[in-house]
C-alpha cells in the first residue's frame, strides 16, 4: 500500500474510532499492563523468596553455587521479555538522544543483571534478582498509574460513548433502521420515548420534552414542539418525535464538544513550562548524577559492588513522570468535570488566569438577557398599525434581535416597498419609502441626522427608566413614534451576579444601550457597573482600556463580541451563541446560563490548585529522594518502590479533584 | 493550517515531550503539542507537510503514527 493511501485509511478508520466507539486505546493500555504485571511477579515472587531466604536470614532453599544462576534465569524473562517494550524503548532512547523514563529503568535493570554474570568471576556482587524486581515494580507502578490514568478520563470517556449507535428513518412509508454514520442531512427520524436522538435536527413532527443533560448539565427535561431544534444523542422523554436532520458526523454538536475537549487537553497551562523544561534535561542529567555517584562511591569506598548499587537506585528514583503527569492528569479530570456540567474549557491557560481575575464585563443581550427581545410599549404620533407598517417593512432588512421583535409585533403580510436601505452599525437603519426618507435607530442616530427629540424627551425618559431600549422612528427628519422593547434577564443572571458580588469580583455591563436603560437592566441584575453607549466595534478597546486595573475576563455570545473575548484574559463564550464567538473563548458554557460562570471560576481555581499541589509533590519527591538514593540510603529495590508510588501518587491525587462541589 | 494525529505507544511524559520536539523539527511546523492523556497530538504548519515526514518523527521517537486528519 502506497503512503498516500495509508494515511487515507488512517483517516478513515481515526473517524470511524470516533463515531464507532470501537475499544478505546487507555482500556488495551490498561489490559497490556496488567498481563505483564501478573507474568512479572509469576517470576519474581521465586526470585524474592530466594534472595531473601539467603541474603537476610542466611537460609539457602538452593545450593548458594546455584543461587546465581537460578536467579539470572528467573529474572532474565522479567527484564528482558515482560519489560521488553520499556527495555527497546529505553535504548532507542539512549541511542537516539531522545531519552526518556525508560532509558533509566533499562540501564538500571540491564547493569544489575549483568552484575550477575560479572559476579562469577568474582568482580562484583549479583544484582540480577534485583533487577527483576525493579522491573517487576516498575510493571506494576505502570499498571497502576494506568487506570488512575483511565480514571482521569471517566468523564472524557462517557462523552465518546455518548453517540446513538442506529437511527430509525423514515423511507418511502417505511420505517427502516441503519448506523447513525449512514444518516444524511433531511433524513426524517422517528425517536420514540426513551430513546436518543440520533443526530441534530429539527422537529417535524410531534412534541415531548427531552433530556440534555448529557450535554448542557442543565438537569430538567427540555420541552420541544415542532421546530424546535434537538441535540443528536440527547433522550426523548414522553412523545414520539419526528426528527429531521440537520447535521450529522463531525458536525454534530457533540462531536464539536468532543473536538474541544481533547483540543484543549494539548494545550499548555504557563506553570508547566518549568516543569517540561526540567523533563527534557531530566533524564540526561540523571545518567550524569548517577555515573558521578558510581565513580566518587567506587574511590571512596574501593567496594565496586556498593557502588553499583547506589547507582542503580539513583537511575530508578529518579521519576520524571510525576513531573510530567502532574499537569496533564489533572487537566483531563478538571476538563471532564467541567465537561459533565456543560462547562467547556478550550485553552488550558484559562485555568491559570482565572485566579487572577479581578474584572468580568458581561456582554448583555443573549448573555445577561435572554436574547430574545420583545416589543413592550409603542408611542406614535400616527396610527400605531401605520408605525409598525413602517418600522418591520425597514426592519426586515436588518439581522439585528430587535428587528426581530418589531417584525413579530408588527404581523405583516405584505411590507412595503424600501429603497436605498442601509444598517448603521450599532445605531439602526435609514431608507426611503415612497417619497419619505425613513431613519430608524437610537438617540445618537437622530442626534447625528439633527432630528429633534425636544417634544418626547418625557416619554424617551420614560421608557429608558423602565428599562426598555428605545427605537425611534423618524419619517423625513420628524418623528412620529417611539419603540420600546425589552429583553427578559435569564433566570439565573441575578443569582450569579450576587455570587460574584460576594466574591469581591468588579461587575460590569457592557452594552449598546444608553445609560438609563443600561442601568434599570443592571440594577435588576445586580450588576455594580455599566459601560452604555458602546458601538459593537469598540467593546474590544473597553476591554482593553480596563485591563490596565487588572486582569478581565469578558462573557459574550455574538458575533461582534469575538474581538472582545480575544482582547479578554480570559473569554468566556455563551455556547448558545455564534460560532464565531464559541470560537474565540477561552471557556464555553454550553448552556448559556450565568451561573456557568460562577462554575467556571470555582473548577478552575480548583483545577489550579491540583495542578500546584502536583507539581510540589513531583517537585518535593526527586529534590530529596534523589540525594537521599546518591548517599546510599536505599536500595534499588525500595528506590523503584519509591519511583513507582510518586507518579501513582500525582494521578490519584489529581482523581481527587473530584471532590470540589461546582 | 493544523494537523491532528494520533500517536500509539506513549506512556510516559518525557514519550509525549519528546514527540512534540521530533515533530518540531519537520521544516515548516511552528507547534507541535502531543497529549500523553489522550494519544493525541496537534501540529501548526505554514506549510505543506506530508505523511511520511509525520510518521518518520514520531518513529524517530519510537511510537507510531496510527492517524492524521486534516
Amino acid at each position: 500500500m502506497k503512503m498516500e493511501e495509508m494515511g487515507r485509511e488512517h483517516e478513515q478508520s481515526m473517524e470511524i474510532n470516533s463515531h464507532h466507539h470501537s475499544e478505546p486505546l487507555e482500556d488495551s493500555e490498561i489490559k497490556s499492563w496488567f498481563k505483564r504485571t501478573v507474568w512479572s511477579w509469576i517470576f519474581t515472587i521465586p526470585i524474592a523468596i530466594f534472595m531473601l531466604s539467603q541474603r537476610l536470614f542466611g537460609i539457602s532453599l538452593i545450593p548458594e553455587n546455584y543461587l546465581v544462576a537460578v536467579l539470572l534465569i528467573l529474572a532474565f524473562p522479567v527484564v528482558f521479555v515482560f519489560g521488553f517494550d520499556t527495555i527497546k524503548g529505553g535504548l532507542r532512547g539512549l541511542f537516539t538522544f531522545y531519552f526518556n523514563m525508560d532509558s533509566l529503568i533499562a540501564l538500571g535493570t540491564i547493569v544489575a543483571y549483568l552484575t550477575g554474570i560479572f559476579s562469577f568471576f568474582g568482580i562484583v556482587d549479583d544484582y540480577s534478582g534485583v533487577a527483576g524486581m525493579i522491573m517487576a515494580f516498575f510493571t506494576t507502578g505502570k499498571y497502576v498509574e494506568s487506570l488512575a490514568r483511565g480514571r482521569a478520563g471517566r468523564e472524557i470517556k462517557k462523552l465518546l460513548e455518548l453517540g446513538a449507535k442506529n437511527a430509525k428513518i423514515i423511507k418511502g412509508k417505511e420505517e427502516i433502521e441503519i448506523p447513525v454514520i449512514e444518516v444524511k442531512v433531511g433524513d426524517v427520524m422517528i425517536v420514540r420515548p426513551g430513546e436518543k436522538i440520533p443526530t441534530d435536527g429539527t422537529i417535524v413532527k410531534g412534541y415531548s420534552s427531552v433530556d440534555e443533560s448529557m450535554i448542557t448539565g442543565e438537569s430538567l427535561p427540555v420541552d420541544k414542539k415542532v421546530g424546535s431544534n434537538v441535540i443528536g444523542s440527547t433522550v426523548n422523554q414522553d412523545g414520539v418525535l419526528y426528527v429531521k436532520a440537520t447535521k450529522v458526523g463531525k458536525d454534530t454538536f457533540l462531536a464539536h464538544i468532543i473536538e474541544l475537549v481533547e483540543e484543549a487537553q494539548g494545550t499548555k497551562i504557563p506553570i508547566q513550562k518549568l516543569a517540561d523544561k526540567i523533563t527534557s534535561i531530566f533524564v540526561p542529567s540523571i545518567l550524569v548524577i548517577s555515573i558521578l555517584t558510581f565513580g566518587a562511591w567506587w574511590f571512596f569506598t574501593n567496594d565496586i559492588s556498593r557502588a553499583v548499587g547506589v547507582s542503580v537506585a539513583v537511575l530508578v528514583i529518579a521519576c520524571p513522570c510525576a513531573l510530567g503527569l502532574a499537569t496533564p492528569t489533572a487537566l483531563m479530570v478538571g476538563s471532564g468535570m467541567g465537561a459533565k456540567r456543560g462547562i467547556l474549557i478550550r485553552k488550558g491557560e484559562a485555568i491559570q488566569t482565572m485566579k487572577e481575575i479581578k474584572i468580568i464585563i458581561f456582554d448583555k443581550t443573549g448573555t445577561i438577557t435572554k436574547g430574545r427581545p420583545e416589543v413592550r410599549k409603542l408611542y406614535s404620533t400616527v396610527k400605531e398599525s401605520y408605525l409598525l407598517e413602517i418600522a418591520s417593512s425597514m426592519e426586515r432588512f436588518s439581522e439585528h434581535s430587535i428587528a426581530k421583535a418589531i417584525i413579530e409585533k408588527a404581523k405583516l403580510k405584505k411590507f412595503r416597498e424600501v429603497k436605498n436601505f442601509r444598517v448603521l452599525r450599532g445605531k439602526g437603519v435609514e431608507g426611503t419609502m415612497g417619497k419619505n426618507r425613513i431613519i430608524i435607530g437610537n438617540k445618537l442616530l437622530m442626534n447625528e441626522n439633527k432630528i429633534s427629540l425636544k417634544d418626547f424627551e418625557d416619554k424617551l425618559d420614560n421608557f429608558e427608566n423602565q428599562g426598555y431600549t428605545v427605537v425611534i422612528v423618524s419619517s423625513d427628519k420628524k418623528v412620529i413614534g417611539i419603540i420600546g422593547v425589552a429583553d427578559n434577564i435569564k433566570e439565573d443572571s441575578a443569582r450569579a451576579m450576587a455570587l460574584l458580588n460576594v466574591k469581591g469580583y468588579r461587575t460590569i455591563m457592557i452594552t449598546g444601550d444608553n445609560e438609563r436603560t443600561a442601568k434599570t437592566i443592571a440594577n435588576e441584575v445586580g450588576i455594580k457597573e455599566v459601560i452604555a453607549n458602546v458601538l459593537p466595534e469598540d467593546k474590544a478597546k473597553k476591554v482593553e482600556e480596563l485591563q490596565k486595573h487588572g486582569m478581565v475576563a469578558f462573557v459574550g455570545d455574538g458575533i461582534n463580541d469575538a474581538p472582545a473575548l480575544k482582547q479578554s484574559n480570559v473569554g468566556i463564550a455563551m455556547g448558545t451563541g455564534t460560532d464565531v464567538a464559541i470560537e474565540s473563548g477561552d471557556i464555553v458554557l454550553v448552556k448559556g446560563s450565568l451561573t456557568g460562570v460562577v462554575q467556571a471560576i470555582i473548577l478552575s481555581k480548583a483545577t489550579f490548585r491540583k495542578i500546584k499541589q502536583n507539581l510540589f509533590w513531583a517537585f518535593a519527591y526527586n529534590t530529596i529522594a534523589i540525594p537521599v538514593a546518591v548517599l546510599g540510603l536505599l536500595h534499588p529495590v525500595i528506590a523503584e518502590i519509591a519511583m513507582a508510588l510518586s507518579s501513582i501518587t500525582v494521578v490519584v491525587n489529581a482523581n481527587l479533584l473530584r471532590r470540589q462541589t461546582i | 493550517m493544523k494537523i491532528k494525529l494520533k500517536i500509539e505507544g506513549m506512556h510516559c511524559a518525557s514519550c509525549a515531550s519528546n514527540t512534540e520536539k521530533s515533530l518540531k523539527k519537520i521544516s515548516g511546523i511552528k507547534e507541535a503539542s502531543v497529549s500523553l492523556m489522550t494519544k493525541k497530538g496537534i501540529v501548526e504548519s505554514d506549510a505543506e507537510i506530508n505523511d511520511e515526514e509525520l510518521k518518520k518523527a514520531v518513529a524517530r521517537v519510537g511510537y507510531k503514527l496510527i492517524g492524521i486528519e486534516r
